[in-house]
């Protein structure tokens, strides 16, 4: 019997405190992503990445925004929203407690403004997205090339094809013609 | 570039639910608050993969010990309290569910869990699957995960016996008028940055490779006299060899610009 009781005391206690305390978690650990609304762009990329669509962009074109949405419960925590985010605005953290009483308390959201186009004024990327693209291009140089993107930085991709045609167009004519 | 992706929810099925009657609904409002007494959990399988079975086992062996709580499995749902339902309710076992949550006496508590019980996770738009178990049963609480863990398990019983509060709740935030996504390692000229996390990526995976590559151009942000010495100290330092071998070509990538540049 005390061989016994030296035994487990040697052996010590297996189970963790939690709940009644923290839980220790390996590095590494895959929990809750966490979104962080001011550095998100909007840019759809964890959207696009998201096995099971647990992430996705839904636009309101009459309200001119676009919402990012993640539901927690179809979320399979595979990290790749992270992998993928320019601006790692949605990181995995080790938060596990996500279980909840209603349904709609498993999804957060975040509504973007977008960006109209300069000249045909439909609305084509978020407003953010668009912004800090100006800035990457602004830090990089001053050459007129950047200057021109910068420039171009508000039209679609439609109307920027387009512009592109008119230009090579007008230049033919002037060179002569393409040979 | 914006996506729409609409579940096609009118090509799948929507079966009738379960409803509940006033009287069972009341017994089971007072059983999820006042319950004084062990609680027996009876797991059904709607077409899961077995994962969320080896966490629901986990949890009640030693090391999470949900018996600390009174909480024990049983064999069959006549002696069941808490009704644990997983996978994502395929099209031949919604008849095997309603039958063991006919089986349970009332009142009884419903957990949809993992990501597939919650909404039907990865396969929510699967022709044969119902997506949830809250499409054919009403559910109580749901724990997401795939599969949730033990200690998440143990969070999400406790707070179906009312034991612990809710913590995460719907929320929606809205951008403001001048809101700016700050640029990251804004001293570093961004075509360095790209090839740094590019080479690391390349080097270490994607995650890992990223985190590296986070370290890394961090402490080159601080270096603002000294690179080299500052560099070549912070690869000294690192007990992985591994790790020495990523930021000695991150390094060589950083040194192969500083020299294209001049």
């Amino acid at each position: 019997m005390l061989k016994l009781f030296k035994e487990i005391r040697k052996t010590g206690c297996a189970t963790v405190g939690y709940p009644f305390e923290p839980l220790a978690q390996a590095d590494g650990v895959r929990g809750k992503p966490e979104h962080t609304a001011d550095a998100c762009i909007a840019c759809a990329a964890c959207a696009v990445a998201c096995p099971p669509n647990a992430i996705q962009m839904i636009p309101d074109i009459e309200e001119g925004t676009v919402t990012w949405s993640i539901n927690y419960g179809r979320c399979i925590f595979c990290g790749r929203c992270e992998e993928v985010c320019p601006t790692r605005a949605i990181v995995l953290t080790k938060a596990f407690e996500l279980a909840v009483m209603s349904k709609a308390d498993l999804e957060t959201k975040s509504v973007y403004r977008l960006q109209a186009c300069s000249v045909c004024g439909e609305y084509f990327a978020s407003r953010k997205q668009i912004e800090l693209a100006a800035r990457i291009l602004g830090q990089d140089s001053d050459q007129t090339e950047v200057l021109q993107a910068i420039d171009g930085l508000g039209i679609c991709p439609t109307c920027k094809r387009t512009r592109d045609g008119v230009a090579a167009s007008n230049h033919a004519k002037l060179t002569g013609g393409v040979r | 570039m914006i996506i729409d992706r609409e579940v096609p929810g009118s090509l799948q099925f929507q079966p009738t639910k379960v409803e509940l009657d006033e009287e069972v609904a009341a017994a089971k409002a007072t059983l999820l608050h006042d319950i004084k007494r062990s609680v027996y959990l009876y797991r059904c399988d709607l077409g899961g993969c077995n994962g969320c079975e080896i966490e629901i086992f986990s949890t009640i062996t030693s090391v999470f010990d949900a018996e600390r709580f009174g909480i024990k499995n049983t064999a069959s749902p006549r002696h069941a309290d808490i009704m644990i339902y997983t996978g994502a309710v395929t099209r031949s076992t919604r008849l095997p569910g309603l039958r063991a949550y006919a089986g349970a006496p009332d009142p009884k508590l419903v957990v949809a869990y993992g990501a597939c019980g919650c909404s039907g996770g990865i396969f929510h738009d699967n022709y044969c699957v119902w997506g949830g178990a809250d499409k054919i049963i009403p559910v109580d609480v749901y724990i997401p995960g795939c599969p949730p863990s033990p200690a998440q398990t143990i969070y999400g019983l406790a707070m179906a016996l009312g034991l612990l509060e809710q913590k995460l709740h719907a929320e929606t935030t809205v951008e403001a008028d001048d809101e700016r996504a700050p640029l990251r390692f804004e001293t570093i000229p961004y075509k360095v940055r790209v090839e740094i996390e590019r080479e690391a990526r390349r080097l270490a995976g994607y995650r890992y490779g990223c985190d590296l590559a986070n370290e890394f151009l961090t402490t080159l942000m601080l270096a603002d006299v000294d690179v080299h010495g500052t560099m070549t100290q912070f690869i000294a330092s690192q007990d992985d060899p591994r790790r020495v071998e990523i930021y000695r070509r991150l390094y060589d990538v950083l040194m192969s610009h500083a020299r294209s540049d001049g």
